[in-house]
């Protein structure tokens, strides 16, 4: 016969001050891993959510990043008239050739520089990504030095409001507007004229190429044909596909996150199995009158298990407490592909939430298991007889 | 018996209790450790004396927008300035890669020679990568990486530029503090670009650290108004403004460090008072004896503090170790490199534990003073 739960709760609230403890440390030690796994998860979400997925991006065969791609007008001008391509109402094809340039700007607050990139876009290019939308001002007019930027980048960035100015070198170029992306990659660029961005930073060729296919089966052909055409030395991939592997960034975080919460669940184990032995040890007298009306050893081991696993699923609880309040905090780091700021939002989902909790209960388990077997070996006499 | 056997005995008394608590207090001050020196890592450069003297110049709009090569007539006749080459950061991946945890720059051989002085080539000769446009010259640490030898060939796929090096081990460097990087003749660049020489930064060496800022403001004006206007800096401010770019890394170790701290404090202040708790009774039959408070008061100081400083020795010192023996450029790909454990971390981990074990006495030494010995000798465990 198992022992009632409601003995296990009732021992945790009776002895609260040394439960308090272990709750609260190992609280913290779940909100800590939580916080570092939301931030690895918003790096990923910022590029997992980029992109149509009925486009194609075209960018050189070997460069890791759109940025560091570039692509000659030869090349676009034999991608856009491949007969996959789709045609608008007046005939055009529906591709975009752009130019990806880093602008080094000053952070609002003197937080220093950052880099932020420049996507020289053309009117396909905007109609190619639905995902962002104008929200402020309106949008830049080709032929003069305006740019729309992310309001994102807006609030990071010193003078990037609507009505500002952006310095490139001795270039000054206007904010005419703000757009949002959606929580996407784009929310951390500075949109402008692709032939002005190519005349102001000296570009003769272009960073990469977007184009929308006529149907899925000409998607599949399209990325064939450009893959295995040896004179285009380029690269075709499905443009959710290219965002969704720019996740270096998220690695590095990922594996601290996985370090950090290994050695600090090792100590909350320590601290678990300190509370756990004392709790057994104060209750040696408990113990053996159970025994003695018959609750098996295993009965015991199971209970103490059971208590241990309750004390830290609520040291869980706490931790995912602690850690909500970071959910959808607006951060910004170097992204290691493009070398620029990339923003995104921490992401404390429920499912974060539920390996916090997991992680907690089995921190309780294992630190209990050791007590829990010395109060099962008790000898019932002696243990009667004890103070 | 002396009063100091008699705190260790006290504290020993309850072995396991001791054994958890001290490896619990030595687990969080290794974290606590570890995370310091990350923070280190990612926000202050290395610092040597040859880079102060050093300048980079780089263009205005940022570090991916090139600079034209005539510039380097007019930097030349910039007084203060000894030595100045092309430095292009190439972003290769070496042989099959996903990732390369090393760089490699495209500079002027002959005008190297006058910059980084602090290196020595070890193997190999310097004159024979001058020679050869198609050899390198390669950091020491690379190379025991990847176990090559002089004459060992490296190929390397361009990332930033569309083109593929294949560059022979001429020389090999040693004693910067980065001895990882691999040089090779910018030329190459020059010849597969066609772009009418472009180079990504000026790198150059300044007489003294004294005309380093006088340098700097002539090269910014030399170029200001031109249609590639240039920032020059020293290399650690250069390195500096690089580190600030990782953005909200800081705050957010910091953040995690004051938690290991709160952890940290809670351990020791629970078992500091569970320990004193047992031995209410014997307290108070200390007291009954005629020991002052303020004895008993260094009784359990002494002893919550002998925990607390055990755990910070084991944890400091083995952490130390541990990040001293461990290869961490080979386990992370290059994206940590010295991780040191700087005295100044150690000593600062050590004050927080010293604090830890004072302030977590001070509750159960409260309570054993305010104690009425009568009471004390009721208690029961």
């Amino acid at each position: 016969m198992a022992l009632p739960l409601k003995y296990n709760f009732r021992n945790v609230v009776v002895r609260w001050r040394s439960s308090m403890t272990t709750v609260l440390g190992i609280g913290a030690v779940v909100a800590v891993v939580i916080v570092l796994r939301a931030m690895a998860r918003g790096i990923e979400a910022s590029s997992g959510n980029t992109g149509d997925p009925r486009n194609v991006l075209v960018v050189r065969k070997g460069s890791q990043a759109e940025s560091g791609s570039l692509v000659t007008r030869e090349h676009f001008r034999t991608v856009q008239y491949l007969d996959e391509v789709a045609r608008n109402e007046n005939g055009e094809a529906v591709a975009s050739a752009e130019v990806i340039v880093m602008v080094t700007a000053p952070r609002r607050g003197g937080g220093g520089e950052a880099n932020t990139l420049l996507r020289g876009i053309t009117p396909r290019g905007i109609e190619l990504r639905p995902q962002v939308r104008l929200v402020d001002g309106r949008w830049f007019d080709p032929g003069h030095r305006e740019v729309v930027v992310s309001r994102r980048l807006g609030r990071r960035f010193e003078g990037f409001e609507v009505g500002g100015t952006l310095r490139a070198g001795p270039t000054v170029l206007s904010i005419v507007g703000h757009f949002d992306a959606g929580g996407s990659a784009f929310d951390s660029e500075v949109w402008l004229d692709a032939d002005e961005a190519r005349s102001i930073f000296d570009r003769e060729q272009y960073s990469s190429i977007l184009v929308r296919p006529r149907d899925e089966a000409a998607l599949q052909s399209l990325v064939n044909r450009v893959e295995n055409d040896k004179q285009l030395t380029l690269r075709a991939e499905r443009e959710v596909d290219y965002y969704a592997k720019q996740t270096a960034t998220a690695l590095p975080i990922k594996i601290v996150a996985s370090l950090l919460g290994g050695a600090m669940s090792l100590g909350a184990v320590f601290a678990a199995m300190n509370t756990m032995y004392a709790s057994v040890a104060s209750r040696t007298r408990e113990i053996g009158t159970l025994r003695v009306l018959g609750f098996s050893r295993r009965a015991v081991v199971a209970s103490f298990l059971i208590e241990g696993g309750i004390l830290a699923g609520i040291g869980g609880a706490v931790g995912c407490l602690l850690a909500l309040p970071m959910n959808g905090y607006s951060a910004g780091t170097l992204d290691f592909q493009t070398f620029a700021e990339t923003l995104f939002e921490f992401r404390v989902t429920p499912d974060l939430m539920a390996a916090g909790i997991a992680f907690a209960v089995s921190i309780g388990v294992v630190g209990s298991l050791l007590p829990a077997l010395r109060a099962a070996r008790l000898p019932v006499i002696s243990a009667l007889k004890s103070l | 018996m002396n009063i100091l056997t008699f705190i260790a005995k006290n504290a020993l008394r309850n072995r396991r209790r001791v054994i958890l608590t001290v490896s619990s207090v030595a687990v969080s001050c290794g974290v606590l450790v570890t995370l310091q020196t990350l923070q280190r890592e990612l926000t202050i450069p290395p610092e040597s004396e040859a880079a102060s003297l050093r300048v980079i110049a780089r263009n205005k709009v940022s570090i991916a927008q090139p600079l034209p090569a005539r510039q380097l007539g007019v930097i030349e006749r910039i007084p203060g300035i000894v030595a100045v080459s092309p430095f292009t950061y190439f972003g290769g991946l070496y042989a099959e890669e996903k990732a390369t945890g090393f760089a490699q720059f495209g500079v002027d051989p002959e005008r190297f020679r006058g910059i980084m002085v602090e290196g020595r080539v070890v193997q190999g000769a310097y004159d024979d990568w001058v020679a050869d446009r198609n050899s390198c010259m390669v950091g020491a640490d690379t190379l025991d990486r990847y176990k090559l030898r002089v004459g060992d060939h490296m190929r390397f796929t361009g990332t930033f530029y569309p083109m593929d090096l294949d560059l022979r081990i001429a020389a090999v460097f040693q004693g910067t503090v980065d001895d990882r990087g691999v040089f090779f003749h910018h030329k190459l660049l020059d010849d597969a670009m066609d772009n009418g020489g472009a180079v990504g930064t000026w790198y150059m060496r300044v007489e003294s650290a004294a005309v380093a800022p006088q340098v700097i403001a002539a090269i910014d004006r030399a170029f200001e108004n031109s249609s590639a206007e240039v920032r020059a800096e020293t290399e650690r401010a250069f390195q500096m403004s690089f580190m600030s770019m990782l953005g909200d890394v800081k705050s957010l170790t910091l953040s995690v460090s004051s938690v290991v701290v709160f952890t940290l404090m809670l351990v020791t202040v629970s078992t500091m008072s569970m320990a004193i708790r047992e031995r209410f009774r014997e307290l108070a039959v200390l007291k009954a004896l005629g020991f002052r408070r303020h004895e008993l008061f260094s009784f359990i100081l002494a002893e919550s503090f002998g925990l607390a400083g055990a755990g910070a020795v084991l944890g400091i010192f083995g952490t130390w170790i541990f990040w001293s023996t461990v290869n961490l450029q080979k386990l992370t790909a290059g994206f940590l490199v010295y991780f040191e454990v700087t005295p100044r971390i150690m000593a600062m981990a050590g004050i927080v534990a010293a604090v830890l074990g004072i302030v977590s006495a001070m509750g159960p030494a409260l309570a054993v003073a305010r104690m009425s010995v009568v009471d004390g000798l009721k208690t029961i465990d």
